[in-house]
């Protein structure tokens, strides 16, 4: 028979462990449920830069910055406007354009591509990404 | 409620009694200690692997692509996914401690004896598939860590003549470690050794149930009386039931377990993460300094250090048939490890020369 | 009987395992002398013929000096070797160093920006219209890349290249000091951030997006080292430091996150702690 000292202790301590064994398993539980269920957000800034046509002449490229990340944005001078991600896809740096040679060239490892984004020679494993890009007029919105 | 239930289930499948015999009735040795919730605890680990485990699945992806970035993103962008990838990590390094840790108490305590000796070969593969488990989901981040130490160990087996280059071949997939090594890795960790395991580990469990918890031999002497002719189950009249004493044994043990995980993850989140672990593999260029994780470095170290190497592997696969064998070799009555200077001497001799080799292969 | 049998198979079994040692010890030599202790398997090295003949002793020592430091360089060890900048085929022995495979020698000194910018377009471009690469256009005595940057052992570029040392081999120091200055104070910020967001990385959390950012800061703002012009690095300085702002606060967001990381992992160690400590109070409350 368990002296009444000893029993209030022992509901005591049974108590306190299951306040702190809920709290532990709810606090589990909450952050398995916010796992499980949390979606990408969809791009976070839906801001599309607007740039005019008049500012890029034909064979001319221009830089520009695209969800925070360098990109560009070309005239080609047979097949018209399209616009890419600068990051290199062999180990991220930035490539360049050449005018001279009508292609993207990365200094880090003499990446080539051409002006479609396909990798021409070097160790690049996938073509540069594309950035959709739409022309209403005298403008093109880029995103 | 409660009642109810009991009762509908004891209606059709006898669960009181199965309840009074495994959990009420059944009794510990009296001088059995705490070093014997190790088990216990080392099934918890395994058990917080596979739950972890299962929740980084879900947004990890297997191929070198993209591997890398799936764990940053768990790391970075998942909420609470930080949280999942700490404890499997450190889980892992903990599973393994905590395995080795029962080995050598129940090797101490004399308890692999007959009627013993396949649990304790069970335990040893047990043991065997826990570090496999361990060098295949080193791989998966796909880091720089990660690629190398594979890369070292799957060329380990080229060193046996004729069929050594075979079997690393079928280790990696082909040359060099790759896509293909991945997926097999990735299969293996999460498809085969899981089941595998749960197999061992039923069977173990078994065979410490069916034949009955040993007596420590420390304290009042308990003796397994020769010679054993029949199967008689091992019962404790005289000691003290399970439940509650023991079954409280365990839960705080599991409890210091987690404390131990938690204190890890808060104080030295950087502790099983070394520079090269947070930087994607790169098949051209090697790191200076390439180490498996810590369990294997000794064993490292021990290949580093003889000449032959042949003769070293050989010398290593030697020693863990005799470490699983053990039981068979060592037949002698007496369990009291305190009355067996020489045994005594040489196991800590290896426990020491085992923390030497460690602490060389780290400098 | 048994015991025959039993010390048989041990013999049996230690002679199978030891006999084969001697046998194989030059197994495989060139792999014993490099087992775990060199880059193997994984590492692909690729065969460059221009390597092998300029360094080897039959060379003059001047030609195996810039094998030598063309190793110690920064282009080396990302892996661009000579065919890269010279042209020619690193795989044939015969044409290695013809015409027909591009092969284009070694550039004269006006031609060298052109050399270099066969990669580094947007310096080449900065370059050609500062007053460093007009002078050099005009036939008069101007630093070419090589002059500054040196031609096989270069290094990463760091804002010690300007130094007293260098630049008054041809005017004062004054300019470039001036230069320096204004250059310094966003090099150090931009050198703070990227070590602050590697420890971040070591921390956990990976900040790729800052990386590019800071990544792309750093290359425009690089390439204003080549314009030699002090008000242009005058006047876009508080454009740079202003997305430099940006990056750091993004960096303190996630520092933010780290503490919240840390407090969640001590809350539940103590949690457990606690769990643990008071279960085991209750196991020292005497039954019966």
């Amino acid at each position: 028979m368990k002296c009444g000292g000893m029993m209030k202790r022992r509901r005591f301590l049974t108590m306190l462990l299951t306040f702190l064994g809920s709290i532990t398993s709810l606090s589990f539980a909450y952050s398995l449920l916010t796992f499980l269920t949390s979606l990408p957000s969809k791009s976070a800034d839906l801001k599309k830069l607007v740039i005019h046509k008049s500012d890029i002449p034909s064979g001319e490229a221009k830089n520009i910055i695209y969800h925070n990340a360098p990109a560009v944005i070309i005239n080609r001078p047979d097949k018209g406007y399209i616009a890419f991600s600068r990051t290199c896809t062999h180990l991220g740096c930035l490539v360049e354009y050449s005018k001279s040679k009508l292609k993207f060239i990365c200094p880090c490892h003499a990446g080539i591509y051409d002006l479609d984004g396909n990798v021409v020679s070097g160790p690049p494993p996938k073509p540069l990404t594309a950035i959709p890009l739409k022309i209403e007029d005298e403008t093109i919105i880029i995103g | 409620m409660l009642t109810q239930i009991k009762t509908w289930l004891d209606e059709r499948i006898g669960i009181k009694t199965i309840f009074q015999e495994q959990v009420l009735d059944y009794r510990m040795p009296k001088n059995s200690n705490i070093l014997y919730t190790l088990g216990f605890l080392a099934v918890i680990a395994f058990a917080t692997q596979v739950f972890t485990g299962i929740i980084l699945m879900i947004y990890y992806i297997p191929h070198p692509d993209h591997a890398f970035r799936s764990v940053q993103d768990i790391m970075t962008r998942v909420p609470y996914g930080w949280l999942f990838r700490q404890m499997h990590a450190v889980g892992s390094n903990l599973m393994i401690m905590v395995a080795m840790l029962h080995m050598a108490t129940v090797f101490l305590m004399g308890n692999y004896k007959r009627p013993r000796e396949l649990t304790w070969v069970g335990g040893g593969l047990l043991l065997i598939l826990t570090i496999v488990f361990g060098l295949s989901g080193y791989l998966l981040p796909w880091t720089q860590l990660s690629y190398w130490a594979t890369t070292v160990v799957t060329s380990i087996p080229a060193t046996f003549p004729v069929f050594g280059e075979t079997i690393s071949q079928i280790l990696r997939g082909g040359d060099h470690v790759s896509e293909t090594t991945l997926s097999r890795f990735f299969a293996l960790h999460i498809s085969i050794l899981p089941p595998l395991y749960l197999l061992l580990l039923g069977i173990h469990l078994f065979f410490v149930n069916r034949i009955g918890i040993s007596a420590t031999p420390f304290g009042k002497v308990d003796e397994e009386k020769r010679p054993l002719t029949e199967y008689i189950r091992k019962t404790h009249p005289d000691g003290y039931p399970y439940y509650p004493r023991f079954f409280q044994k365990q839960m705080y043990m599991m409890m210091a377990f987690f404390t131990v995980m938690f204190f890890i993850i808060t104080f030295l989140p950087t502790l099983y993460f070394p520079d090269e672990a947070n930087v994607p593999a790169d098949p051209f260029n090697t790191p200076q300094e390439i180490r498996p994780a810590w369990y294997l470095i000794a064993n490292y170290q021990l290949l580093k250090l003889i000449p032959n190497k042949f003769f070293g592997i050989v010398l290593q696969i030697n020693l863990v048939f005799i470490f699983i064998l053990w039981p068979f070799l060592d037949t002698q009555q007496e369990k009291n490890v305190m009355k067996r200077p020489v045994l005594r001497g040489v196991f800590f001799t290896l426990i020491a020369l085992w923390v030497v080799l460690f602490w060389w292969g780290r400098a | 009987m048994r015991t025959i049998i039993r010390y048989g198979v041990l013999s049996a079994w230690i002679l199978l395992m030891l006999l084969p040692s001697p046998g194989t010890a030059g197994y495989k030599k060139a792999f014993e002398d490099e087992f775990l202790t060199k880059p193997w398997a994984g590492e692909q090295i690729e065969e460059n013929l221009c390597i092998s003949c300029h360094a080897s002793q039959k060379m003059q020592p001047e030609f195996q000096e810039i094998t030598e430091a063309w190793q110690a360089s920064w282009h080396a060890q990302n892996r661009i070797s000579c065919e890269h900048c010279h042209g020619g085929d690193p795989r044939d022995a015969a044409l290695g160093m013809s015409r027909a495979r591009g092969f284009l020698g070694t550039p004269k000194g006006k031609e060298v920006p052109e050399f270099c910018g066969k990669c580094h377009i947007g310096i080449m471009v900065n370059y050609l219209e500062s007053g460093h690469g007009k002078a050099l256009k005009a036939g008069g005595k101007a630093p070419n890349c090589v002059v500054c940057h040196g031609s096989h052992n270069i290094q990463k570029a760091s804002i010690n290249i300007i130094s007293e040392q260098l630049c008054t081999k041809c005017h004062s120091y004054e300019r470039a000091k001036i230069m320096k200055v204004a250059l310094f104070v966003i090099e150090k910020r931009i050198a703070q951030i990227e070590q602050r967001l590697q420890d971040l990385k070591r921390e956990g959390i990976y900040t790729g997006a800052e990386g590019m950012s800071l990544f792309s800061t750093q290359a425009e703002f690089r390439t204003l080292f080549h314009t030699v012009d002090v008000n242009l690095v005058r006047n876009r300085t508080d454009e740079f430091i202003s997305k430099l702002d940006q990056i750091d606060k993004n960096i303190e967001d996630a520092h933010q996150k780290l503490s919240f990381r840390k407090n969640l992992s001590a809350f539940f160690m103590m949690a457990f702690a606690s769990m643990g400590i008071i279960i085991f109070l209750l196991t020292k409350i005497k039954d019966e």
